[in-house]
């Protein structure tokens, strides 16, 4: 009995540090409604960490095409996400229109990206320090960084 | 049979320790790495709010309001001194290192270092008066300020609404980081540098009977 609950506690305690790791980056989650016959309905969310675990186990050819064809706004981009986790939470871009609208914000130390149309409504939420890191190790095949 | 009993006791008993000691030694490890986790976390915290009460809270704000059938209205909110890091970064076209090209042909006959010399170091007044049917238009230096103001009175008569103004305020200050790159080139991250260092302010305003538009920095992050 007192081996099972020494199992059981150790086991507890392994899956509450890897949920913490899991979740240390925070929650990727992106919300797409195309309101039309046919239109795409895309919700999911996932863990930040994954996105990072993801670029080390996909094709290193994908990567470096990827990294390639953004090497132009990688630093830039790299460099925005590291400054604007030091501000207070903002609406930096919004566009308003008859039919559309589009805002661009930081909230938690997330970039809020929400476009509300007619048509369409794209919601996507993604943490800074997980944008850091996947342009950082972008940069890096790109021999920077 | 006591003694047998009292060596088991003994034996349960360590055995017992034992437990009563891992278990300890776990919530030791475990809320000592809270605690740790914790005192880090305060500690990256307290960095984070004295980096963010030591980081310039100048905003620059743009505010593109269109009267137009279906009229849209852009804002932008930027942090100056993130604007200032991140332009660097960035290649693309006439934007380079944080500094714009200017095409040469349009510069060659002008030396603008030497008439911004002569601006800078004139008394305060107005330089340049136009007024005509057309135009108005007035360039003046007052207050360690650059001020250029044009009525476009031509637009407004041909449509029959009203005229378009541009106002434009810049620091003498910015005006010098702007032109210090050399004469083909704006360094615009010298000239964001040196807005940082000024209080709230218009830098440009432009109306007319279609659009507005307001460029202006101060400490808030929301440009309502």
């Amino acid at each position: 009995m007192l081996l099972i609950a020494k199992a059981a506690l150790g086991l507890s305690a392994t899956l509450a540090v890897a949920t913490a790791y899991t979740f240390h980056e925070g929650v990727i989650r992106v919300d797409v409604d195309e309101h039309r016959s046919g239109g795409s309905h895309v919700h999911f969310w996932m863990p930040a960490t994954v996105v990072g675990f993801g670029m080390h186990v996909a094709p290193r050819h994908a990567m470096e095409k990827a990294a390639r064809q953004t090497r132009e706004v990688l630093p830039a981009i790299r460099l925005a996400a590291k400054e604007l986790r030091n501000y207070p939470d903002a609406v930096l871009v919004e566009v308003t229109q008859e039919e559309q609208h589009v805002r661009v914000a930081t909230e938690h130390g997330k970039l809020r990206v929400d476009v509300d149309g007619n048509d369409e409504k794209v919601h996507v939420v993604l943490p800074l320090e997980a944008i850091q890191d996947v342009t950082g190790r972008l940069e890096e095949l790109n021999g920077g960084v | 049979m006591n003694t047998s009993t009292g060596k088991g006791t003994k034996r349960i008993g360590s055995r017992g320790y034992l437990n009563y000691a891992v278990a300890f030694a776990f919530a030791t490890f475990t809320f000592g790495a809270l605690d740790a986790g914790k005192a880090l976390a305060q500690t990256l915290s307290a960095e984070a709010s004295t980096e963010k009460a030591t980081k310039s809270e100048q905003w620059i704000h743009v505010r593109v309001e269109s009267k137009e059938t279906g009229g849209e209205t852009v804002r932008v909110n930027v942090p100056v001194d993130m604007a200032a890091k991140v332009l660097p970064a960035i290649h693309k076209g006439k934007l380079q290192d944080g500094r714009v090209h200017i095409d040469n042909a349009h510069m060659d006959d002008v030396d603008f270092p030497a008439l911004l010399d002569a601006v800078r170091t004139a008394k305060d007044g107005e330089y340049v008066t136009v007024q005509s049917k057309e135009n108005n238009v007035r360039v003046a230096k007052s207050g360690g300020f650059l001020f250029v103001n044009v009525t476009d009175k031509e637009h407004a008569g041909k449509n029959g609404g009203s005229e378009s103004r541009v106002e434009v305020k810049v620091p003498m200050k910015v005006v010098d980081a702007l032109f210090s790159a050399g004469k083909d080139e704006l360094d615009v991250v010298a000239a964001l540098h040196a807005l940082s260092g000024h209080g709230d302010m218009d830098l440009v305003t432009v109306k007319d009977q279609d659009n507005t538009v307001r460029v202006w920095i101060d400490s808030k992050n929301v440009s309502n």
